[in-house]
């Protein structure tokens, strides 16, 4: 029997080894992001990650303004993106699009180790970035594209014109483990997403390891096959969320 | 020294830049200024939103919380309407949709804009870094790059230079340039003034604009 329901966060990330090369999904919302794995993987220890994900993260202090919008009553309290991990020294290098605050006093923790030398980053546009991912989803070594040349993100990279258009070489980007946030799964690790997809989907399957935190985990058949966005096949372990949210990520979960 | 004409609201410039939306467009509206345009879409018109994270066909920006759903959220993470017809995506599909030219308009900021119509918005000052975004794949992408920022920084430097001295986003990738006191074209090189604020003239535009303008005939008062 396939059977890919793993009883808790904890356990999910167990054996993820220090120095692993780790998808993070979602788009810096407390709702796609896959806070309780984050958190785990915190707990866990893992140290000295390449983080590929679109942004280095806002980290626990900053979390409040990600939803300016919510009275203080609605935010969620079990939101940790990668900068918690930044925040912690975890990680090594980041590969991601947005790497510091938009704002002059909006410092992010990995732009303050940034700035002090102790990390690395490849930036790289949103574009690049989750095609590099799909490609290494669906065994594609490289492509090449017209969004690059002319600018830093070109150098040191093959340019070859097609049609007279200059096109940057781009390579896949696969990762040890993904770990995705979805709003459904069932014991066979098929995943439906609610709102947005985001990186969710585009990193599922792009990794050895791909993990899915869930909101709910639903009987097998209780998703239709037009319901599904990501076929279990992408996905090796599923572990659902907690009833009632936690407010702190050292807590065990 | 006379004291300067007043400049345009954030909320007009976000009407001027969406003026121009036609029936049918899908748009891309970037973070900050531009986001403003989700507010400022042209009546009678069916536009399609896009934004980067994986949703088409949006609405306005909700501002009562109550109303909002948290699985609806545009880039900023704010909460937006959700359209009969609107539909969702994965990043890769999004930016396939981007890089595919099918979207009419990206509404971008922008910290320098030349001559050549190359863009520079991506590098704060005091920043160990740059933050890329979805903005080269959208400058590139889109058919239609128009770019929606203030004319001067805060210290008052021109933000329309002869050459971006800041690293590029994307070269030669912009159309229009929406600021609070003109509205400029790039043309083959050249940035042709198209209108300007109320109580402004070309000159003065011209005075705290670094590259030199070219202000045809037809030139005019900015309306909407």
């Amino acid at each position: 029997m396939i059977d890919k329901i793993v009883a808790s966060f904890d356990e999910a990330v167990a054996d993820v080894p220090s120095g692993s090369t780790i998808h993070f999904g979602g788009f810096v919302s407390p709702w796609n992001n896959p806070s309780y794995l984050v958190a785990a993987l915190a707990r866990q220890g893992t140290d000295e990650i390449t983080a590929v994900c679109t942004s280095m993260g806002r980290g626990p202090a900053n979390a409040r303004n990600q939803t300016p919008w919510l009275p203080d009553e609605l935010v969620p309290t079990d939101f940790w993106d990668v900068g918690l991990l930044a925040d912690l020294g975890r990680i090594k290098k980041g590969i991601a699009s947005f790497a510091v605050g938009s704002r002059h006093h909006l410092v992010y923790p990995f732009e303050e180790r940034l700035a002090a030398g102790e990390v690395e980053l490849e930036l790289i546009g949103q574009g690049s970035l989750a095609e590099r991912i799909r490609a290494a989803r669906a065994g594609i070594a490289a492509f090449y594209t017209p969004v690059g040349p002319g600018t830093a993100v070109a150098e040191g990279k093959e340019v070859r014109d097609f049609d007279g258009v200059p096109h940057v070489l781009e390579t896949a980007l696969h990762a040890d483990f993904a770990l995705v946030r979805a709003y459904q799964a069932d014991r066979m690790g098929n995943l439906a997403f609610r709102g947005a997809r985001t990186y969710n989907e585009t990193m599922a399957g792009a990794a050895t390891i791909t993990i899915a935190e869930v909101d709910e985990i639903v009987e097998l058949g209780a998703l239709g096959p037009d319901q599904i966005h990501t076929p279990g096949v992408y996905v090796q372990r599923v572990v659902e969320r907690p009833g009632t949210p936690t407010t702190s990520w050292e807590q065990s979960s | 020294m006379t004291a300067e004409p007043e400049r345009l609201h954030p909320t007009v410039m976000a009407h001027v830049a969406a003026r121009d939306f036609e029936d049918g467009d899908v748009v891309n509206l970037g973070v900050g200024l531009p986001l403003e345009c989700a507010n400022a879409l042209p009546a009678g018109r069916e536009i399609l939103l896009h934004t980067e994270l994986g949703i088409v066909g949006f609405g306005p920006v909700i501002e009562d919380h109550t109303e909002a759903d948290p699985f609806v959220l545009m880039v900023g993470n704010l909460p937006v309407t959700a359209n009969p017809g609107m539909a969702f995506m994965s990043h890769d599909e999004s930016f396939a949709m981007i890089r595919g030219g099918h979207l009419d308009v990206a509404v971008l900021g922008g910290l320098q804009v030349d001559r050549e119509g190359n863009l520079a918005n991506t590098q704060f000052e005091g920043k160990p870094a740059g933050n890329l975004g979805g903005a080269p794949d959208l400058a590139y992408g889109a058919k239609r790059t128009v770019i929606l920022m203030r004319h001067t920084t805060n210290d008052g430097a021109p933000k329309i230079v002869e050459r971006c001295t800041l690293p590029l986003t994307t070269p030669r990738c912009v159309d229009r340039i929406v600021t609070d006191v003109a509205v400029i074209d790039v043309e083959d090189g050249e940035l042709l003034l198209r209108e300007y604020a109320p109580g402004w003239t070309p000159d003065a535009v011209q005075a705290i604009t670094e590259a030199r303008l070219t202000v045809p005939g037809d030139v005019r008062e900015i309306s909407l």
